[in-house]
């Protein structure tokens, strides 16, 4: 039966992934297949991730091989997924990390190309800005405000109809 | 807050289809993502036309051409400073509720005609009005893919849609036109779909006949 996945390698099969900090993890190789990226890497039985270091690239793998069974989504489903807002709990507790830990796992699943993790790492983050004001916004992602008092109550002015019902 | 590339902000930022609230938030919090937000948020306006502060903001974007043809209906328009971005680029689609928000931006700044609904200067004033937004719209909006337009187009009008090569969608009701003015539209225009108003359909049917 098609379960979605594409990939030819066998549930035995383990290649050798090598973070940019020298830590090794010896994972399925279907994870590897799945991903363009990882695949690409894999020439032979080990392969190295630049920009990666191990704490990040042991949780993009452990992301990787709890969804190791999920069906494999077309082109055309991406909208229609990224409108839906629910996360799984599994995920949701998987993400509920510190937030640097979290930024980090955006900017891998961006690098690594592995898109489903990407998009629940941005949802969470926009789960965590909504209904917020921008001082909330600021002081939850310590973010400093650049913005002249004149320029701020101008945007405000300019597109405080997006704030209205 | 570790940075991000903004290929990744836009995807966070996009999960806030139409919360509108929150985009605002977001676009406050810093100049970066205001950036990154105002082409999102304003690519989104359509469904908010009926609101009097954002027609304020549109009208701060008219030239003078633009605010000229508004004289004659007296209309005093909003004074304040130049734009911060050129806002009205971003657009991407503009129907029928511009009048809604036009009548309500008219009752906001005391137009007392725009009031009642059988005052009869108050068609000619919110047709103005929509003439001069939705001419500003053509000129500025890179990115205009449908347009409603409830006024009679003439000429000029025909020339400014011809000068916007994003448009693929309009729609002209409560309207007329002649079948050459038709036929000059679909020559030199992006459009791919035109709806008319039925009567006009009927009346060309019949002289097809």
């Amino acid at each position: 039966m098609d379960n979605g996945t594409s990939n030819s390698a066998s549930e035995n099969e383990t290649i050798t992934l090598k973070s940019c900090d020298g830590i090794e993890f010896h994972i399925d190789a279907r994870i590897a297949n799945r991903y363009t990226l990882l695949n690409n890497w894999n020439g032979g039985e080990s392969a190295c991730i630049p920009n990666v270091n191990g704490k990040v690239l042991e949780k993009v793998l452990e992301w990787c091989e709890h969804h190791i069974n999920d069906p494999q989504l077309n082109c055309g489903d991406d909208d229609s997924r990224r409108r839906n807002t629910i996360i799984e709990e599994w995920d949701e507790n998987f993400l509920s990390c510190d937030q640097d830990m979290l930024f980090e796992i955006i900017l891998a699943a961006n690098y690594l190309e592995i898109k489903p993790l990407l998009d629940l790492g941005c949802k969470t983050v926009a789960n965590m800005m909504k209904s917020k004001s921008p001082e909330e916004i600021r002081s939850a992602f310590n973010i400093d405000n650049d913005y002249t008092p004149e320029e701020e109550e101008q945007f405000r002015k300019e597109n405080e109809w997006a704030e209205d019902y | 807050m570790i940075e991000l590339p903004n290929e990744c902000f836009i995807q966070i930022f996009n999960n806030f289809q139409h919360d509108y609230e929150s985009l605002y938030s977001c676009l406050l919090v810093n100049c970066h993502w205001c950036r990154i937000i105002v082409p999102i948020l304003w690519s989104k306006i359509v469904h908010k036309f009926n609101n009097k502060n954002l027609i304020n903001t549109c009208l701060l974007a008219l030239n003078v051409e633009e605010q000229t043809s508004l004289i004659p209906f007296k209309i005093l328009l909003p004074n304040y400073q130049k734009p911060l971005f050129e806002y009205t680029s971003y657009v991407t689609s503009v129907n029928g509720f511009l009048s809604d928000g036009v009548i309500n931006w008219l009752n906001y700044n005391g137009y007392k005609e725009a009031l009642f609904k059988w005052e009869t200067n108050r068609d000619n004033l919110v047709k103005a009005v929509n003439r001069s937004l939705i001419t500003m719209f053509l000129r500025t909006s890179k990115r205009l893919e449908n347009l409603e337009v409830g006024f009679i187009v003439d000429n000029k009008f025909i020339k400014n849609l011809c000068k916007n090569d994003a448009i693929s969608y309009l729609y002209l009701y409560q309207n007329w036109i002649a079948s050459e003015e038709i036929a000059e539209i679909l020559k030199n225009t992006t459009l791919t779909s035109l709806r008319l108003h039925d009567a006009i359909r009927l009346a060309l049917m019949e002289k097809m006949r």
